[in-house]
């Protein structure tokens, strides 16, 4: 197992944004974290990337624990995130920004570079390596972010809402990304709204509301289960279907 | 006896510490920003009541209510025409834009007023009040609590009037504020102005006790930022009780170590609060 | 890189050019600014920690020389590697509580505690108090450095300067430049990248303040003379910041070129506005750190590669 969070939780003064939550990822999973805005996917999210001190619980990667461990323990022992606004480096190049994750596992200038223009490669981003960060649009920040974390070498990518606001085709290019990434042997966490990007990419779904896991499985089954539909459609939602839906 | 002079004469400048640093708590806590210039607008004041007293003579109404408004101005001024387009941009940016206008402030007041030290012409508040054996004089008396009231009428307000409530809101949470029809480019225009003013008023207040000239400045401005420090961050609560005790803590360096030493001790005790006690009295850890 | 030889060349052959004491001084002020900012840039322009007290260690780094000189007759050379060492203190003390906390901390720290180190100076005899101290009016050797005419000075300058640009210039190359800069464009997302920053914060402070540290020894050095004002005093940290600013923060050549600008300028608004004139040069030095924060924070550097490519394009429609 490579990653698993138990009963973790997170409280903000009176609110309990995450409340009691258990996740378990093998290694090369892809999982998808989906749930209603405000569910406390975002703060759980945050605890698993060390960016979140949880209220309680415990949260372990590969066997060591993380809980309290700070965002750059994480990078290094392998886990990597991107952000949910991108946040590049605006006024570095493109090949800079990637240069820096490279950086991590590669202290020497030319193999930084080299392992940067692998992963610019892979990411499709290998023609604007010398552009700045500021000039890409919002896809190609997102590509950015993707392409640095993954010049960290992780184990674990969580990416959060990464493929959020693309043109169609620019939704299926970044698919396309993170099944090349998936290949590569990186598990991935993603959470996302898009329901396509879910059914496609992921093996196993995970449905947050309310602070806690309401479901898990596969994305066919998850979406059928009742608790779901509620949580995003409401509890009203029988008496509408009965009423006159389908 | 002599000792408990001290402390009172320490509290009520501390008062008026309290009143000028709860401006620059305000900012700091609404827009994550600190106001290198704060103490330029507090010299700013003590020129005003001067200018005033001076062309048309009056009273400490008279001049503190101008001061107050010639700084509120200056502040939204100063907010609109500089503050807003920084916000948004590199800390270097952030910094220097009110580093620079301190400078800029402090340098013009010398060139227009020259170093020279100067006080308010004696005004009718002399004399001296003698409570419980304490001898207090009327000014300071006058201005210490002056000072007191007017914080805690800037923390009423904040905390009891729609106006200050949209403050707060901004503070707390600029999106949020935004969803429920706040304006936080307006809202932040009234802090800037607020705490200006406010400043102003304490830089007023000040000067019928003490001389001055525009190197008041640059002291007022660090002693706000150990002020805004100690009492927690954006908390105008903190930056009250804070006052009062960087006022007491200067007035016993200065009795039992010397002049010189007010400053020193209070410099000191900025860097231990940054080293075992950053979130001050009122702020989160 | 031509670029570099033909800078070099041009600033070696200045004082056989510009043989007259006045020019040669204006030569020596400017190295030894550029010097200064340069320093400053490491921690204020490329990590983006900015620091508006930076005359903590330029001051500390010009009273050691003397002091030893003061009180023990040594060399002055002797306080240079002490002055470091305490700079270096200094750095320690205030970047390891501020750097985990909010950049405002830091900058507040900076101002502070050289203030602090400005009054606290000169209550202190041995420190030579409000006074100050002296260097040695005569040379007792080539040791003493004290040299009648400005050339010796103006050389052992360019050689530090030379020498600090090279420093910086490997430094940007690196991982620790990277990390700086990373820093600087997002504390957030560097961090989740595995950069040490409170760490990479903490030594770039302190090769700026050992620097700086050279930079106040070289000035005590040259002037023999020095005080609580003209070492710890904000007009030198405000110096340092304005030049880094103006030419371009975070860049290589930023501060020489900010230093190639106002210090002549200087130089000249001190001679127009005559006696009372240092005022004005201060009202204009706050005029031009707004307008730069307002308007353009990368300074001229930036300002030049904004405006640039439209040249070009003019250029090639022509």
């Amino acid at each position: 197992m490579l990653l698993s969070a138990e009963n973790v939780s997170k409280t903000f003064g009176s609110l309990r944004a995450v409340a009691g939550a258990d996740l378990s990822i093998e290694e090369g999973e892809i999982i998808g974290l989906i749930g209603p805005n405000g569910a406390g996917k975002s703060t759980f999210f945050n605890c698993l990337a060390g960016d979140t001190l949880p209220t309680t619980g415990r949260i372990v990667f590969d066997d060591i624990d993380v809980t309290r461990a700070p965002p750059e323990a994480h990078a290094r022992l392998g886990i990597g995130r991107t952000f949910q606004v991108p946040a590049t480096f605006e006024d570095m190049t493109v090949l800079d920004n990637v240069m820096v994750g490279a950086f991590l596992r590669h202290h020497h200038r030319a193999d930084a570079r080299g392992q940067a223009e692998k992963v610019l490669e892979l990411a499709g981003l290998a023609d604007r390596a010398h552009l700045r960060a500021r000039s890409l649009g919002t896809p190609g920040r997102k590509r950015l972010e993707i392409a640095r974390v993954l010049a960290t070498e992780p184990r674990l990518m969580l990416l959060d809402e990464a493929l959020a606001g693309l043109t169609p085709a620019e939704l299926q290019q970044a698919i396309a990304l993170v099944k090349r990434i998936h290949q590569t042997g990186v598990t991935i966490v993603i959470v996302e709204h898009i329901m396509e990007v879910i059914m496609t990419l992921a093996k196993r779904v995970i449905v947050f509301n309310q602070g806690h896991v309401i479901a898990q499985g596969q994305p066919v089954d998850v979406v059928k289960d009742e608790a779901v539909i509620e949580a995003y459609l409401g509890r009203g939602h029988r008496h509408w279907r009965k009423a006159g839906g389908t | 006896m002599l000792l408990l002079q001290v402390i009172v004469g320490g509290l009520l400048l501390g008062a008026i510490y309290a009143l000028f640093s709860s401006g620059l708590t305000l900012i700091w806590g609404m827009m994550n920003f600190i106001n290198f210039a704060h103490g330029e607008f507090v010299m700013l004041g003590m020129y005003v009541a001067l200018l005033i007293v001076v062309w048309f003579g009056g009273g400490p109404a008279v001049f503190g209510f101008a001061a107050a408004f010639a700084l509120f101005l200056l502040g939204v001024i100063i907010y609109a025409g500089l503050i807003r387009h920084v916000t948004r941009g590199p800390m270097l940016a952030q910094i220097l834009s009110t580093f620079g206008l301190a400078l800029l402030l402090r340098y013009t007041a010398f060139w227009i007023f020259s170093a020279n030290v100067v006080s308010l012409p004696q005004t009718s508040l002399g004399g001296t009040f003698n409570i419980f054996g304490i001898l207090v004089p009327a000014a300071q008396l006058v201005a210490g609590v002056t000072a007191a009231v007017l914080t805690i009428a800037m923390h009423l307000f904040l905390t009891g009037t729609t106006a200050g409530s949209k403050l707060l809101a901004v503070a707390e949470d600029r999106n949020a504020a935004m969803l429920m029809g706040i304006r936080p480019d307006r809202m932040q225009a009234l802090a800037w102005g607020l705490a200006a003013g406010g400043a102003g008023i304490a830089g007023a207040l000040m000067a019928i006790s003490y001389p001055w000239s525009p190197s008041v400045g640059e002291t007022f401005g660090l002693t706000a930022f150990v002020v805004v420090t100690l009492g927690g961050f954006g908390s105008v609560p903190g930056a009250m009780y804070a006052g009062l005790i960087i006022g007491l803590i200067q007035a016993l360096s200065a009795f039992y170590l010397g002049p010189i030493y007010k400053d020193i001790v209070v410099y000191a005790l900025f860097a231990a609060l940054l080293w075992f006690r950053p979130q001050g009295l009122l702020g989160k850890a | 890189m031509k670029g570099t030889i033909a800078l070099a060349v041009i600033f070696i052959l200045y004082p056989f050019v510009f043989s007259n004491a006045f020019y040669l001084d204006i030569g020596v002020a400017l190295l030894l600014a550029a010097i200064s900012a340069s320093a400053w840039n490491i921690v204020g322009g490329y990590a983006g920690q900015v620091s508006v007290g930076h005359s903590m260690f330029f001051g500390t780094g010009a009273y050691l020389p003397l002091l030893v000189y003061h009180h023990w007759q040594l060399p002055p050379l002797v306080g240079v590697p002490i002055g470091i060492a305490i700079s270096l203190v200094i750095a320690v003390i205030i970047g390891l509580p501020t750097f985990r906390l909010s950049g405002h901390y830091f900058s507040m720290a900076t101002i502070a505690v050289a203030e602090l180190i400005r009054l606290v100076v000169g209550t202190i005899d041995f420190l030579g108090a409000a006074i100050g101290l002296q260097g040695p009016a005569v040379g007792r050797g080539w040791y003493d450095l004290t040299f009648r005419g400005e050339l010796p000075y103006y050389f052992i300058f360019l050689a530090v300067l030379v020498f600090l640009l090279f420093i910086t210039w490997l430094l940007q190359r690196s991982r620790f430049g990277y990390y700086l800069r990373a820093i600087k464009a997002g504390e957030r997302a560097a961090r989740s990248l595995g950069v040490p920053v409170r760490r990479t914060k903490l030594y770039a402070l302190m090769l700026s303040a050992t620097f700086t540290s050279v930079a106040g020894s070289l000035y005590s050095i040259k002037t023999g003379f020095i005080d609580p004002e003209s070492g710890f005093g904000i007009l030198v940290s405000v110096q340092m910041v304005i030049i880094a600013a103006l030419g371009g923060a975070g860049t290589l050549y930023g501060p020489l070129l900010g230093a190639i600008i106002l210090i002549p300028l200087q130089t000249a608004t001190n001679t127009w506005f005559g006696g009372g004139g240092t005022g004005l040069t201060y009202i204009l030095y706050g005029g031009i750190i707004v307008l730069i924060a307002r308007f353009e924070p990368g300074g001229l550097h930036e300002l030049w590669y904004r405006i640039a490519p439209k040249f070009r394009k003019r250029a090639n429609a022509a």
